[in-house]
């Protein structure tokens, strides 16, 4: 895949994004104007760079939506549901038709068949006029006349050839246009590649020309030729110039049925999205053309630099003097690439002029691009009034690469406080010892704004994950039955990019789970009383170092006394207990596995994987799940989620032989406690800590490390789990530090009392302990 | 070069692409009383196939392309001209 593609096909899959959410938009609200606009332009733009590919089924359906949506904003036709249908379906299709691109680098061999059906679903659609690609001169031709130009044995071998074959005889009349040299179009290279070639006439159109006056240059030509081959093969074939030719039916009677043209080709006219791609394209031509050789591959190089200029002013709109290109290239063919490259150059530098203005509104898409812009390029408003900040498009990879390097320095420059203690004790070097303490501090300070600038890079806002709720919602309501109104607020706050990505499941499930058997069907509603249309409503914010997400219904709620007597009856507990269990801890028993309330599964949410998925789910990234339910008033789903997998700030504790962490923001204090200040209370230990009674855990017995000779003072660190104080008992207190904690990972993953480990500078595993889960 | 100028004879041979239409046409324009040779061509551009039926000139030799030799000698050769 040429590196091109590889930037076309993300772009390509933004303006679908875009345009798909302004047909939603727009089906809520016909009459905004701006979302017309937005949508057309998303579609206007996508058409043109497709043009920039070998991929013209992809470049004939979005022309032919793009025609529809300039009638909708002329208000020539309505924007009915069905057309929105019809234009999303088209937008899946080209959406798969990228996907393919990205997979293979090329289009399915279906794709001019479905463009071509698609494309006439869209402009049946359009009001009838005068506009039509048929080329000036006349392609309506009688049967009887157009035949005649074969002789009857031609015609006659080509009927025998055809029901051998068991195939209908085509005949193909291909008229070029005049400028097709230009596009690098070679008609008669073209139709000597049909392999079902039965007959074939060229003539000039016209009559014989005078020689004098004479531009060869300029196609002059008709084609028309007898084909015994699949329709789909010869329209494949013939997929760029489907606007110049036309493909009949010969009838065995010798008539000819109604010919069936090509859809419109793809248009001219470029937006401002083009210019960066089409400067890097010719930067290439003009490396190539330059390229110089005077073998063989010099010609076909040249022949191809040309072939793609000419492409590249169709697709820009633009023109040269009649017959430039071919001078400078003939030249060029000749050894004198001079020319080709100044007349590349004047193209070059015309892009150049016309991106200055044109980059406020597009984004950038390569960095070589990017000294063009003058350094103070305005800031425009987006759609919305935002405003758009120069924006980098970046490699994912690139960014986890530079995260990798971070966390390796965060864990080096941890290296230095062990130095600074060497040099003391070692090498009695009290003033080494504290310079370097010094200059830790500093590294320290940098090594953490440095992790918090590229944590902040991979912040993303949640609209990444919500953005794809409202044709989803759309879809599945009308497939349900129901009418559903989507909220979504809050669409801007971030988190880091692995919690985003990690909710996305989780949510999708939770809105089926909420559609499928939250809401009711309007006939219901309306017996409760309810308006018809349920409200869903998708909500994010932020509290503190979480991100807050919630998913909340206006439907029947969930009834406490159901859920008890379906647990009951999945045995997931016994009837006393169920009936000891308060309404809001009933409604959670839902979060137990293979728990499914809804007695006929319906192909939406699936059968038990239910909440407990949702909830493994969210807990895997140190989140939680909340639901609260009121019957008969709704639903809502909460989830809270860490802001982003910063650094961990761990208090190191020796304890045996072992040294372990504990996360810094648990701990509450540092004591020492003389042996006679620990009480026994049967068989657990505890200390006063000013008026408190704080139980005592000796960390060597929960650890299983060897117990320390027994001293006048014990090391107790205070830690605050789950709401109450407790007093760890250690060997050793030793200093804060800053880690990466990575959680564990493979067979350790499944012991508790771990949250991971972090490795130490002195090259060192810290076992981080997760206090909840050992005491 | 493809295509190679004699005193009366033009030779297109190989790959002959569109560039060479304006050389072709020229030579041919002189009124010489020339031939074009069209032995060992594998590709001949559309342009240069206009410029032949444009002035009919004597071809001569058969194109080493097959698709060539079977569709486009006899065009080339026909005596008769028809207008559209």
């Amino acid at each position: 895949m040429t590196s091109l593609l590889e930037r076309f096909i993300p772009e390509a899959r933004d303006y679908l994004e875009q345009a798909a959410s302004c047909l939603l938009k727009l089906e809520r609200d016909p009459s905004a104007d701006s979302l017309i606009n937005d949508l057309f332009r998303s579609v206007h733009t996508l058409k043109g760079a497709s043009g920039l590919f070998d991929i013209p089924s992809f470049t004939r359906l979005v022309h032919a939506a793009e025609d529809v949506l300039v009638a909708v904003r002329e208000q020539q036709i309505p924007m009915t549901s069905a057309l929105v249908d019809l234009l999303l379906d088209s937008l899946d299709q080209v959406s798969a038709w990228v996907d393919a691109l990205d997979g293979s680098g090329g289009l399915p061999p279906e794709a001019d068949g479905l463009s071509a059906g698609l494309s006439q679903r869209l402009r049946v659609l359009l009001p009838q006029s005068e506009e039509s690609a048929v080329p000036a001169e006349v392609t309506t031709y009688a049967p009887q006349e157009w035949l005649a130009e074969f002789a009857a044995g031609e015609i006659g071998m080509a009927r025998a050839v055809a029901q051998e074959a068991d195939m209908p005889l085509l005949a193909l009349d291909y008229m070029p246009d005049e400028g097709c040299f230009y596009r690098g179009e070679d008609p008669v290279g073209l139709v000597l590649q049909l392999t079902g070639l039965q007959a074939l006439r060229i003539r000039l159109r016209g009559g014989q020309p005078d020689i004098a006056g004479f531009d060869p240059f300029r196609a002059g030509i008709v084609i028309r030729a007898l084909v015994v081959q699949p329709r789909q093969e010869v329209e494949h074939l013939f997929r760029y110039v489907a606007d110049q030719m036309s493909l009949g039916v010969v009838s065995a009677e010798g008539g000819q049925s109604a010919p069936a043209s090509g859809a419109a080709g793809p248009g001219a006219g470029a937006t401002a999205a083009l210019y960066p791609m089409a400067l890097r394209i010719l930067g290439e031509q003009i490396r190539i053309a330059g390229m110089g050789g005077d073998d063989e591959g010099l010609i076909r190089r040249i022949v191809s630099v040309e072939a793609t200029a000419a492409r590249l002013l169709t697709a820009l709109g633009w023109s040269v003097r009649e017959g430039e290109m071919a001078e400078v290239a003939a030249a060029a063919c000749a050894g004198n690439a001079a020319g080709l490259i100044a007349l590349l150059t004047s193209l070059e530098r015309r892009l150049e002029a016309a991106l200055a203005p044109a980059m406020a509104e597009t984004s950038l898409a390569a960095s070589a691009v990017s000294q063009i812009v003058p350094p103070d390029v305005a800031e425009t408003a987006g759609p919305e009034g935002r405003p758009l900040s120069k924006i980098l498009k970046v490699d994912q990879a690139k960014v986890d690469s530079l995260m990798n390097l971070i966390a390796e320095l965060v864990v080096s420059k941890n290296s230095l406080p062990f130095l600074a203690r060497r040099a003391e004790e070692v090498y009695g070097s009290r003033d080494m010892g504290r310079e370097i303490k010094d200059q830790y501090a500093v590294i320290d300070r940098l090594a953490q704004e440095m992790q918090r600038a590229i944590m902040d890079v991979r912040m993303l806002p949640v609209s990444e994950v919500f953005e794809r709720f409202p044709r989803l919602v759309r879809d599945i309501s009308r497939k349900l039955g129901k009418t559903i109104d989507l909220k979504i607020s809050g669409e801007d706050t971030a988190a880091d990019k692995t919690i985003i990505e990690s909710l996305s499941d989780p949510l999708i499930h939770l809105v089926r789970n909420a559609m499928d058997h939250g809401i009711e069907t309007p006939e219901q509603r309306r017996t409760a009383g309810k308006s018809e249309t349920a409200t869903l409503h998708l909500r994010a914010w932020q509290e503190g170092d979480q991100v807050m997400i919630e998913v909340a219904d206006d439907g029947r709620g969930i009834n406490a006394d159901i859920i008890r007597a379906k647990a009951v009856e999945r045995d997931l507990l016994t009837a006393e207990r169920a009936a000891g269990l308060g309404d809001q801890e009933a409604i959670n028993l839902i979060f137990l596995p293979g728990f499914s309330t809804a007695s006929k599964v319906s192909d939406l949410s699936g059968r038990g994987v239910g909440m407990d998925v949702v909830r493994t789910a969210i807990e895997k990234v140190n989140g939680q799940v909340m639901l609260t339910s009121e019957v008969g008033r709704g639903t809502s789903v909460r989830l809270s989620l860490p802001l982003s997998m910063a650094v961990t700030r761990v208090m190191m504790v020796e304890v045996g032989r072992g040294l372990y962490g504990l996360p810094m923001d648990g701990v509450v204090e540092t004591v020492k406690i003389p042996a006679s200040g620990i009480r026994r209370i049967k068989q657990a230990e505890a200390f006063v800590l000013r008026d408190a009674i704080v139980p005592l855990v000796r960390m060597h017995q929960l650890l299983e490390e060897p117990k320390a000779p027994d001293a006048e003072e014990e090391a107790v660190l205070v830690a605050r789990v789950g709401g109450s104080l407790v007093g760890l008992v250690v060997d050793r207190f030793r200093e804060g530090i800053d880690v990466i904690l990575k959680p564990m990972d493979g067979i350790l993953a499944g012991i508790r009392g771990y949250s991971g480990s972090a490795l130490l500078g002195d090259g060192r595993v810290l076992l981080v302990l997760n206090l909840k889960e050992l005491l | 070069m493809p295509v190679t100028f004699g005193k009366t004879i033009v030779r297109c041979r190989d790959v002959c692409t569109v560039e060479e239409a304006l050389p072709l046409l020229e030579f041919l324009r002189t009124g010489r009383n020339v031939r074009v040779d069209l032995a060992g061509c594998t590709y001949l551009h559309t342009a240069l196939v206009q410029v032949l039926l444009a002035v009919r000139p004597r071809i001569t030799g058969r194109p080493a392309d097959p698709a060539l030799a079977r569709w486009l000698m006899p065009l080339l050769t026909e005596s008769a001209v028809h207008a559209v």
